[in-house]
């Protein structure tokens, strides 16, 4: 798990524009989603999480607003925006790509 | 075991009462771990435990809040902690002998028992006033963007209002004249003001060129 995990963690900027294209959402939601999807076996800090999410509004793929929780708490949503679409498409080939030249590479052609 | 969560993560950010936006926001998530689990049907002690390892380690995330944000965690970065690990060092002990300047300052009055004494006491105070300064702006340094000049011009001041306190009490010690002396600090103030001005005109004439 520690070697998939450290794999996984490196795209943790597409995991997030990739949840937040599906609807606004919040630091628990998303990881929640994240944690389902992964079917358990994977979920992020919330340390990185939210160095995620600065690092992102950052540099303008996805904005911040203030919600109010059921609790009667603020709560911090976040929004993706064009140029964070856009970031998300671009990822996502890169992913493609790496994931097509993996499976190149480990190409094995024993015979059975 | 909810309050004993809120207390946790506010002991998390004790040290660092700027990062109120993370400190919330993180909270805030921690606590609807903390709810999820006890729906779930968690017992609160488990409920909290995993609320509690959920975190993981901050300290990366206050250090790049204060000091403006690192992109990656790339090989580059691995000389920086060595040099502040330096500069700590060399704060450590420059605030060292300021302090123990601070302790040891009223021995000459106690046994000159004069003006020189009151003044070596001054001297001492001074030294360690200068002491403090230098150990804490490096400090300051990587946090505020402020240029070489600005430092500098920071600096000249402080050493000035020292060196211009301690010529107000000599002075007055030596002549009594505590109704005009004052007059010390707006001259201070004056010369300084005019010490930046030559300081700005020599800046700019260096960017002319």
């Amino acid at each position: 798990m520690s070697i998939a995990g450290d794999l996984i963690r490196g795209h943790t900027d597409a995991i997030i524009l990739a949840r937040l294209i599906q609807s606004d959402s919040y630091g628990y939601e998303i990881n929640k989603t994240i944690s389902n999807m992964s079917g358990g076996r994977f979920e992020l800090k919330e340390a990185t999480l939210y160095t995620a999410f600065k690092r992102l509004e950052e540099a303008g793929f996805i904005v911040s607003y203030w919600g109010n929780s059921g609790a009667g708490a603020r709560r911090r949503y976040y929004t993706i925006t064009p140029s964070g679409r856009e970031e998300c498409r671009i990822l996502r080939e890169e992913w493609e790509e790496t994931k097509d030249i993996m499976d190149q590479l480990l190409e094995t052609r024993e015979e059975p | 075991m909810r309050n004993q969560l809120i207390n946790y993560v506010n002991l998390l950010f004790a040290g660092n009462p700027e990062a109120v936006d993370i400190k919330e926001e993180i909270l805030q998530n921690t606590l609807d771990r903390y709810d999820d689990m006890i729906a779930q049907g968690r017992t609160p002690e488990a409920a909290y435990s995993l609320a509690i390892s959920g975190i993981g380690d901050i300290s990366e995330l206050l250090r790049s809040s204060t000091a403006g944000f690192v992109f990656s965690a790339s090989p580059v970065s691995n000389s920086a902690p060595q040099e502040s690990e330096q500069k700590k060092a060399l704060r450590k002990f420059l605030r060292g002998i300021a302090v123990g300047l601070f302790i040891l300052c009223p021995i000459p009055l106690f046994l000159l028992q004069n003006e020189i004494g009151l003044c070596l006491l001054l001297a001492i105070v001074a030294v360690a006033t200068v002491l403090i300064i230098f150990a804490s702006k490096d400090e300051k340094a990587p946090l505020s963007e402020l240029t070489p000049q600005q430092k500098m011009t920071k600096s000249i001041s402080s050493l000035f209002w020292t060196i211009g306190s301690i010529i107000y009490f000599i002075v007055s010690f030596k002549t009594f004249a505590w109704h005009i002396t004052w007059i010390i600090f707006p001259l201070i103030g004056a010369i300084e003001g005019l010490v930046h001005a030559c300081m700005d005109l020599k800046e700019e004439r260096k960017h002319e060129k």
